[in-house]
Formats: C-alpha cells, sequence, structure tokens
C-alpha cells in the first residue's frame, strides 16, 4: 500500500464497490443459496433448514473471495448477482413446488 | 493420549527430516534419495497409525478430537523446539520411539 | 486486484486482518479462558466449597428448596454439580400473565445442606464465557458483531492459506532472532500447525449462531410458524400447557434413574420442571453434555410431574442435526478431561497469537518505511495505539478484573458489576496510556505492568484468603492452585515479553534486507 502519494478517488470507489459486493451481495447470495438447499434437499423440512443454513458460510466466502479476486468492481458485482439471481429462480420453483 | 503424542512426534520429525533444509540444518548432509524416500515413508506411516491407539481407548468420536490435538501440538513442538534446541527435538522422537513399545503395553 | 489472484487474497487477508484483529483477539482470548471457566470460578468464589458428588442428594435438596421458595413459579431449573462445578444451581421462572417473559432468579445451593451458599458475589469465569460472544453489548448486537467478526475470521484463514505460497516448504520453519522473518515464521507456525483447531473453532462459531444471523431458510421454508421450526429441533420445549389444577410434583429422583437407564447410564445435567404446582407438571431430564462429542440438544426423557408416567424418549439424531451438535460440541469442548482440556487451551493461545503476531507484522512492515523521520503518520500511530491497547491493554484487564476479586469487600452488595466495572476501567487507562506514550515505551510499561500484576496474583491469593498455594497443594484443589501458577507463567510470560521489548536494537541497516519479506513478494 502506497503511503507516500496519497490513493486515487477512483481506486477508493472500487475498493468500496467490491466491499459492498461482497458483504452484501455476498450475504445476499449465501442466503438464497440456502434457501435453495433447504427447499430442495430431500430430507425432512427441518434438517433441511439446518443443512442450509450449515452450508451457507462457505457460499458467503466464495462470494467474498470472487469479490476480490476478480478483475474489477463491477465484475464482482456480477459474479455475485448472477449466481444469486438463478438461486432466486430456483427456490421461486420449489416455493411455487411446495404451494402447488 | 500418549502413544498417540510419541507416534505423532516421531512421525512428524521423520517428515521434518526428510526435506532438504531441516535435513541438512540438523545432520549437517543432503539426504540420498533412499532415506528421503524413507523418511517420508516412516513419517506418514507413524502419523496414521497413531489414530489407533487413540481412537482404541476414547472410541472414534473423542478418540479422534484427541488424535487431533495430540497432532497439532506434536508438530507445534517440534517446530518450537528445532531452532532452539536442535539435537534435543531429534533424540525425544528417538526416545519416543523407544518409549512406544512400552507405553503401548501399559496402555492398551 | 488487478495483479492476480494471490496478491488479491494477500490484500484481503491483511486488511480484514487489521480491521477486525483488535476484536478477534479480545474474542480468542476472552475465548480461550472460558475452557477453565469453572476454574476461574472457583477461584474467585473460594467459598462454594466441593462435596463429593451425590445426585441424588443434591436432586432432593434442590426439590426442597425450590418447593419452599418457588411454590407457584413458571419453571423450575436444577443443574447438578459436576467435578468442575461444585455448585448445585437452581433457578426459576415466576409465573406472569400469559405472553409475558417472567424473571428468572438463580440461586446456588450447598448439596447437603440445601441452603444457599454464602459466596461472594461473582460472575467469576462466566465473564469471559459471556464477554466472547456477547461483547458486552446489549442483546443481540454483541452477537451479531462477534458472529460477524466470526465470519472475517474465516475469510482471513482461507485467504491466509492461499497466499501461504510455502505453506508445506515452509511447514517446519521457524527462524527465531531475524526480526520481521520470524515474525512472519512465528504467525505462520501458530496458524498452520494449529490450522484444523482454527477452522473448527471460527465455522462452529458461525453454526452456533447460524439461526440468527442466516434466517432464511428458515422463513422460506416455515413462513411465520418459526416456531415449528425450534419445536423439531428442540423437540425437550414441547410441553403440556398448564391446566390450571393444582397438583403435586412427585419426587424427582426416581425419574432421574429412569433417564440414566434409558441413556445405559449416561450422566444427567440438568431437570427442568414445567408448572410444578400443576396437574399438568412435566419434567425434563437433560443429559449431560460432557457425554459426547456430538452435542444432542434433544436428548431427553421426559416424565408427567405429578403421575410419573414417563411420557417420551428423544430418539437419535439425524445425520444434519448430528453434524450441527458435532460443530457445537466440538467448539464448547463439555466433553473433554483434563489433559484434553489444556489442549484446547493451548490451542486457543495458539490462535490469539496468531492474530496478535499478524496484528503486530502488520504495523512493523509500515514502520520500517518510516524509521528515518521520528514521525508517524497518523494511520500508523492509530493503528500501534489500538494494537498496544487491545493486546496488553487487555491482560492487564484481566489481571485487574481478578484483582478487583480479591480486593473488593465480600459482602459489598455490587460487587459483581465492580469487578467488571474494574475490567473495563483498566482497559480504558491502558488506551490513554497507549495514546499518551510513545510505541515502545508503551509497550514496555504496560507489558510490565501486566507481569508485575499476574506475578502477584498467588501473593495476593495468599493475603487476602486462606487458599494460597500451600493449602491449595497439599489438599490436592488443582483448580485453585492451577489458577495461581497459570497466573504466575503468564506474569513471567508478560515480563520476558517486556524485557525483549526494551532490549530490542531497531534493525535500521536491515531495511533493505526487509523488503524482501512484504507478503507481495510471498505471494510470487
Amino acid at each position: 500500500m502506497k503511503s507516500k502519494t496519497s490513493l486515487p478517488v477512483s481506486y477508493r470507489l472500487a475498493v468500496t464497490s467490491r466491499v459492498l459486493a461482497a458483504v452484501v451481495g455476498g450475504y445476499l447470495m449465501a442466503s438464497l443459496a440456502s434457501i435453495c438447499l433447504a427447499l430442495w434437499l430431500p430430507t425432512s423440512r427441518a434438517d433441511a433448514v439446518i443443512t442450509g443454513m450449515m452450508s451457507s458460510f462457505v457460499f458467503y466466502l466464495l462470494a467474498v473471495l470472487w469479490c476480490f479476486a476478480c478483475r474489477s468492481a463491477a465484475r464482482a458485482w456480477f459474479g455475485v448477482l448472477l449466481p444469486s439471481a438463478a438461486f432466486a429462480t430456483l427456490a421461486g420453483v420449489g416455493l411455487w413446488m411446495t404451494r402447488v | 493420549m500418549l502413544l498417540a503424542l510419541l507416534m505423532c512426534y516421531a512421525g512428524f520429525a521423520a517428515l521434518c527430516l526428510s526435506t532438504d533444509r531441516h535435513h541438512g540444518e540438523l545432520l549437517h548432509s543432503r539426504p540420498t534419495p533412499r532415506r528421503r524416500l524413507g523418511l517420508r515413508v516412516a513419517g506418514w506411516l507413524l502419523l496414521t497409525v497413531s489414530i489407533w491407539p487413540a481412537v482404541a481407548i476414547a472410541g472414534w468420536g473423542q478418540g479422534l478430537v484427541e488424535w487431533c490435538a495430540v497432532l497439532m501440538l506434536s508438530a507445534l513442538l517440534l517446530v518450537l523446539l528445532l531452532p532452539y534446541r536442535p539435537r534435543l527435538a531429534l533424540i525425544l522422537a528417538g526416545v519416543g520411539l523407544l518409549a512406544s513399545p512400552v507405553a503401548a503395553f501399559a496402555t492398551l | 486486484m488487478k495483479e492476480g489472484f494471490r496478491q488479491a487474497m494477500a490484500w484481503l487477508h491483511t486488511w480484514a486482518g487489521l480491521i477486525f484483529g483488535w476484536l478477534l483477539f479480545a474474542i480468542f482470548l476472552t475465548g480461550t479462558l472460558s475452557y477453565f471457566k469453572d476454574e476461574i470460578s472457583h477461584w474467585m468464589q473460594p467459598e462454594v466449597q466441593a462435596r463429593p458428588l451425590d445426585d441424588a442428594r443434591s436432586l432432593t435438596v434442590a426439590q426442597t428448596y425450590l418447593q419452599q421458595v418457588a411454590p407457584t413459579a413458571a419453571r423450575w431449573f436444577i443443574t447438578l454439580p459436576d467435578s468442575r462445578d461444585p455448585g448445585l444451581s437452581v433457578m426459576w421462572q415466576d409465573k406472569v400473565d400469559p405472553g409475558k417473559r417472567g424473571n428468572f432468579i438463580q440461586k446456588t445451593l450447598d448439596p447437603v445442606t440445601g441452603q444457599a451458599v454464602q459466596a461472594r458475589e461473582s460472575m467469576g469465569g462466566e465473564f469471559f464465557y459471556r464477554f466472547h460472544f456477547q461483547l458486552q453489548m446489549p442483546h443481540p448486537w454483541g452477537r451479531w458483531l462477534s458472529t460477524i467478526a466470526a465470519m472475517v475470521m474465516f475469510i482471513a484463514l482461507i485467504t491466509g492459506i492461499i497466499t501461504h505460497k510455502k505453506i508445506f516448504k515452509d511447514f517446519f520453519t521457524f527462524r527465531p532472532r531475524k526480526g520481521q522473518r520470524s515474525w512472519l515464521d512465528g504467525h505462520n507456525a501458530v496458524g498452520v500447525l494449529v490450522l484444523p483447531f482454527h477452522l473448527m473453532i471460527t465455522y462452529s462459531s458461525l453454526v452456533i449462531f447460524m439461526s440468527m444471523v442466516m434466517p432464511a431458510p428458515i422463513l422460506a421454508s416455515y413462513g411465520n410458524d418459526t416456531r415449528a421450526f425450534f419445536s423439531e429441533v428442540f423437540p425437550n420445549t414441547n410441553n403440556a400447557p398448564a391446566s390450571g389444577q393444582p397438583g403435586t410434583l412427585l419426587p424427582l429422583v426416581p425419574m432421574y434413574e429412569q433417564a440414566r437407564a434409558q441413556w445405559a447410564g449416561g450422566h444427567v445435567g440438568r431437570v427442568a420442571v414445567n408448572n410444578p404446582g400443576d396437574v399438568n407438571a412435566s419434567v425434563n431430564v437433560l443429559r449431560a453434555g460432557s457425554d459426547s462429542v456430538v452435542h444432542d440438544f434433544g436428548s431427553t426423557v421426559s416424565f408427567n410431574g405429578s403421575t410419573g408416567e414417563l411420557l417420551r424418549v428423544s430418539g437419535g439424531q439425524s445425520l444434519p442435526a448430528a453434524i450441527g451438535g458435532s460443530f457445537y460440541g466440538l467448539h464448547m469442548g463439555h466433553f473433554a478431561g483434563p489433559v484434553l482440556r489444556w489442549l484446547y487451551f493451548i490451542c486457543g493461545l495458539a490462535g490469539t497469537a496468531m492474530i496478535g503476531t499478524g496484528l503486530v507484522i502488520w504495523l512493523g512492515k509500515r514502520q520500517l518505511k518510516h524509521l528515518k523521520s521520528n514521525v508517524m503518520p497518523f494511520e500508523l500511530r492509530l493503528v500501534e495505539v489500538l494494537n498496544i491497547a487491545s493486546m496488553s491493554g487487555l491482560m492487564i484487564a484481566i489481571a485487574a478484573f481478578f484483582w478487583a476479586n480479591r480486593l473488593l469487600p465480600v459482602t459489598f452488595a455490587e460487587r459483581s458489576d465492580w469487578e467488571v466495572q474494574t475490567f473495563f476501567i483498566a482497559w480504558g487507562l491502558s488506551l490513554l496510556h497507549a495514546i499518551l506514550r510513545r510505541g515502545r515505551q508503551g509497550w514496555v510499561e504496560q507489558l510490565s505492568v501486566g507481569a508485575l500484576l499476574f506475578i502477584a496474583i498467588p501473593l495476593l491469593n495468599a493475603l487476602t484468603t486462606s487458599h494460597h498455594l500451600g493449602v491449595s497443594l497439599a489438599t490436592g484443589d488443582w483448580a485453585m492452585a492451577g489458577f495461581d501458577l497459570t497466573s504466575l507463567a503468564s506474569g513471567i510470560f508478560l515480563g520476558w515479553a517486556a524485557w525483549k521489548m526494551r532490549h530490542r536494537t531497531v534493525p535500521a541497516p536491515k531495511v533493505e534486507r526487509t523488503r524482501g519479506l512484504t507478503l507481495k513478494q510471498e505471494a510470487n
């Protein structure tokens, strides 16, 4: 980290964006992934929920790692929101199936 | 737990010796490929077999936990001992190995 | 982030580690102390005597007491004494209007006389236990913050593993007396060699509070009826409601024995009685957590309190419940005997040291660039102050907590609160001191004060109680003696650290060489 010259604003904005993508987007993705597990696992309801919750933190980890490993802040958001949308769709289908 | 500890410590010492750097530091020579292989095999074997005394006494649940604890702490002991008392570190491994059958008789 | 995967992970490791490092150090240190919370409580309340364990007598004594003192309570809880916790704890919840939560009142009884123990009021080791996940914040903010810290810890662990390129090559490497290199070697050693523990403790802490921080699946699967989820997972909360008709509660001891028979000799941890004065009274006999590594939350035998009829024996755990129970059980370590408990403690100290060395390295690396000028930029000075206050300051606070326990009058009513306040006042003062003193002086002075405070604890004990080392070693009171001896050892360690700090030579000409030690090049 350079300390002689102060960091450009664009850099700071990019980092902030990645942090938000990781913290907020990551939580969203982890929650949606765990909902999918809870709705789709063939075990009892309580067991599926427990499994979903326990696994959610791994999804969160993967989201966070992605947000800082990818090449731009935009990719960070994309890489988190796309799987989230996929999980949301799966979850939606799952919910619809339980109602039907 | 004692037998598992002795075996884990000896196992880690063997694995440590099988690396060029530590073999050079401790025995002042480069290990031959045969010796390196022998030490590696012995090391891994000791580490794996050390699960048995831990589990035999305490059952699988408690036994595995005890084995993990002993594994971590024997490694820590070796690594902290190596730079300060390298000869003692090796001697402990040797003594541990020799004492293992005694410990086995006593506990199993 | 544009420089490559390892670089990015190194960046994340460094910053996540710094921002949450001070909090995580406190969590790890107080959590590590919690493994001996019963022993700490014993030292802090020496008046509670350990009696030979007799569950039947304890249970009878407790039931008699509760029948006299709280016959109309909504719930009774009886926690039986065990080898580590000699107190017979009874607790009851007042009966109030439906929908409202009655107050809980707790008393510690002497298991032989049945009288409330007259011991000095103190939180004992419970203070460290509660602090490490509640952080002295109002419910539920502390738990949220500590769980967020746990998630950051998880990220720091994984990014640390990714960044440590030579994790196998350098597995046995520790080179002391080489300045920053040694600190990094040390950080890697306590990190990698104890990695299974660190990963287990971190992930399990997430699992423990997962219902609170990740409720989404519960809501998606159960909708508004979240109670249904908790009843399924914790079946011993399904109890018959009060009928309104008075009834007499049968003696609890036969129910205790039946439960133990169901568990083939397993131990009873707690007995919970619902609506004791009612015809529909229910008695739940809960299995001791120390019976198995895999914690079974539901392991209960339930009875009808007034007829003695066996209502339900909880069944086996499903695999997900067993996995969750394993995380819980491994984290708590209730099942650990004395040797394993010490190993847990050492692993916890290793984790604490991993965090501490990380904080020191973060600052040390950047300080090298400012060696020429005597002025440190504000950000680095801030980190330095926080490092000192969160590490040596915390240790002073812990010692002050124990000092307060021995110095505050035994009969002083608010002494428990004041013990806790002393802890925070001492911590606050150390922060102030760190702000006012230059870096190295701050460290040396605080480490010295900490050393003196800890070394003097056995002496303080001898001067203020009759349970000093001479007595405790002679009578085999290992908890009491162990506490004094561990305090002494801690004090000696802090003294050694202060001495090393004082005589450390500032490595001016080594600036060029140490450039090669940056994490950046490690990742390359």
